[in-house]
C-alpha cells in the first residue's frame, strides 16, 4: 500500500506547506542568531539587516496562512494531514513571534555603549546560545517527527528560565553599581526577557510537534525554572 | 450510560463462494449515530443489510455468526421478518418514494402493520412523520400530489418520513445524501441530529466530512473486515490503524 495520496496535487500541496515552514524556521534561526551576535558584539551596522529579515519571516507567515486556507478548503484534511495542517499554522505563529522578539532585540543594540564589560554579556551570551540550540533542536524534531526530541526541548526550557534569571541578576548587579547605567541596562533586561519569551514559543512548538506525532497533548505541566516561579 | 442496541459477533456473510464479511464484531449504541466508511465493496452495506435481514432476498446469500437487537437473535429463522423491518427502517441511496401520493407514501406502512385504524389516526401519523422529517411545512398543502413530484432532497426526506411512520427503533441509511445537493444534504444531516434523540441510526457514507458531522461512532471496513471502530473524533483525528489513516486521508481506496 502506497503512503502517497491518490491525488498527487494534494501530496504536493502538503509538501509545499512543510517546505515553507522549514524555510521559515531556518530564516528565524538565522535572524535569532544574528540578533544575538549584534547584541553581544554591539554591532550597530547589522540592525537594519535583521529588521529587514523580519519582513521576510512575516511574508512566509502570510504565505503559510494562504497555503493552509487552501488546503482546508480544497482537501478537508483528516487525521495526520489535519494535524500536519493545524500544526503548521501554530508553528508558523510561534516562529513569527520569535522573529518579532529577535527584531526587538536588534533594536535594543542602538542605545548600547560599545564598551560593555564582558562579565555583563557572558550570561546573556550563554542564554542566547541555549535558546538557539533549543530552536535548532525543535525544528529538527519537527522535520524528523521526533516525539522524544521535542519532549526533551520542552523539558529543557527550565534551563532557559534559570539562565534568564542569572542573566537578569548580572544586569541588575551592574545597574546597582552606577545609576548612570540605567538607560542601557533597561535595554539589556528587555533583551534578556525577549530571549526567555522566545524560549516559551519554542516550548509551544515542541508541544505542537508532540501533538503532531502522537495525536495527543503532553500531559502535566512542564518543569519551570526560577524566573517563572518568582 | 449507553446501551448497546445492536450487537454483532463473528458475523460472516457469503454470496455463493464469495465471502463478503469476515468475523465482524460491532456494537451499535442506542440513540447514537454510527457511521460506516470504507471503499466500495468493503462490506458496509452488506453489514447493515444483516440488521433488517435484507440479505434474505438474495438466494445465494448465507449468514453465519450472531447478530442481535436488544438480545433478540436477528438471524433466527423463525423470526417474523416483517415485524423486524417494522422495528428497523431503511433509507436508500436514491430516493425511492412509492408511485403514490405524498400522504399514501407515509400511511402505507402504518396501514399494513395495523397501525392507525381510523382516518384521523392516520392523518396524525402522516403529520407527525412529516414534521419529524422536517418536510411538513413544505408539503402540508399538497399531500395528494405524487411523492415523485417532489425535489430529490424532499423525496429523500419523504422516504425518511415513511421509514419513521411505523415508529421503528433503528434507522439504516445507505448513503442517503449521495444523490443530493449540499443544501438538501445539510437538511438531512440536521434531521439525523434530531432523529438520533429517538432512534438508533446507522449511516453508510463515502463522505468523510459527513461521517464526522453526523456520527458519534465510526467503523472502517476494508475487504469485508471491520478494521477499526471507535469514537468518530478519534478515528478522524488520530486513528490507531494505519489502514484507517491511509483511507481517510485519501492514500488509497
Amino acid at each position: 500500500m502506497s503512503n502517497e495520496h491518490t491525488v498527487k496535487s494534494y501530496e504536493e500541496e502538503l509538501q509545499f506547506l512543510k517546505d515553507s515552514l522549514i524555510k521559515m524556521g531556518s530564516l528565524t534561526e538565522s535572524q535569532l542568531s544574528d540578533a544575538m551576535d549584534a547584541v553581544i558584539k554591539v554591532d550597530k551596522d547589522s540592525i537594519d539587516k535583521i529588521i529587514k529579515s523580519d519582513e521576510e519571516i512575516n511574508k512566509f507567515r502570510s504565505k503559510i496562512d494562504t497555503q493552509i486556507m487552501n488546503l482546508l478548503v480544497k482537501r478537508a484534511p483528516m487525521a495526520i494531514d489535519l494535524r500536519e495542517t493545524i500544526s503548521s499554522l501554530k508553528i508558523s505563529q510561534d516562529l513569527e513571534r520569535i522573529g518579532d522578539l529577535s527584531k526587538s532585540n536588534a533594536k535594543k543594540v542602538k542605545p548600547l555603549p560599545l564598551d560593555l564589560p564582558d562579565e555583563l554579556l557572558g550570561n546573556l551570551k550563554r542564554l542566547g546560545e541555549l535558546v538557539m540550540k533549543q530552536l535548532n533542536d525543535v525544528l529538527d524534531s519537527y522535520v524528523n517527527k521526533n516525539f522524544d526530541k521535542a519532549k526533551e526541548v520542552w523539558e529543557k526550557d527550565e534551563q532557559v528560565d534559570d539562565l534568564t534569571h542569572i542573566a537578569m541578576e548580572s544586569v541588575i548587579d551592574f545597574l546597582s553599581k552606577d545609576k548612570k547605567n540605567l538607560d542601557f541596562s533597561t535595554h539589556l533586561i528587555f533583551a534578556t526577557k525577549n530571549l526567555e519569551r522566545a524560549g516559551d514559543h519554542i516550548t509551544n512548538i515542541a508541544e505542537t510537534v508532540c501533538y503532531l506525532v502522537k495525536g495527543e497533548y503532553l500531559k502535566g505541566s512542564r518543569p519551570k525554572g526560577k524566573v517563572i516561579q518568582e | 450510560m449507553t446501551n448497546i442496541k445492536i450487537k454483532s459477533k463473528n458475523l460472516n456473510v457469503y454470496y455463493g463462494d464469495k465471502q463478503a464479511l469476515f468475523d465482524v464484531n460491532l456494537d451499535l449504541n442506542e440513540k447514537e449515530v454510527t457511521a460506516l466508511i470504507g471503499p466500495s465493496g468493503c462490506g458496509k452495506s452488506t453489514f447493515i443489510r444483516c440488521i433488517n435481514r435484507m440479505n434474505d432476498v438474495i438466494d445465494i446469500c448465507k449468514v453465519t455468526g450472531n447478530i442481535e437487537m436488544d438480545g433478540m437473535n436477528i438471524n433466527d429463522k423463525d423470526l417474523d421478518v416483517v415485524s423486524l423491518r417494522e422495528r428497523v427502517g431503511m433509507v436508500f441511496q436514491k430516493p425511492n418514494p412509492f408511485p403514490k401520493s405524498i400522504y399514501d407514501n407515509i400511511s402505507y406502512g402504518p396501514k399494513i402493520h395495523g397501525k392507525g385504524e381510523t382516518k384521523s389516526e392516520l392523518d396524525q401519523i402522516v403529520e407527525n412523520s412529516l414534521k419529524k422529517s422536517a418536510l411538513w411545512e413544505e408539503v402540508k398543502d399538497r399531500l395528494d400530489e405524487p411523492g415523485t413530484s417532489l425535489s430529490g432532497g424532499q423525496q429523500q426526506r419523504l422516504c425518511i418520513a415513511r421509514a419513521i411512520s411505523v415508529n421503528p427503533e433503528v434507522i439504516l441509511m445507505d448513503e442517503p445524501c449521495s444523490a443530493l445537493d449540499p443544501i438538501a444534504t445539510a437538511k438531512i444531516e440536521e434531521l439525523i441530529d434530531e432523529l438520533k434523540k429517538t432512534y438508533t441510526i446507522v449511516i453508510v457514507t463515502h463522505s468523510m466530512a459527513q461521517a464526522v458531522r453526523v456520527s458519534q461512532k465510526t467503523g472502517f471496513f476494508h475487504l469485508g473486515k471491520l478494521i477499526e471502530v471507535g469514537k468518530t473524533e478519534k478515528i478522524f483525528k488520530n486513528p490507531n490503524n494505519k489502514m484507517t489513516q491511509d483511507y481517510i486521508t485519501g492514500r488509497f481506496g
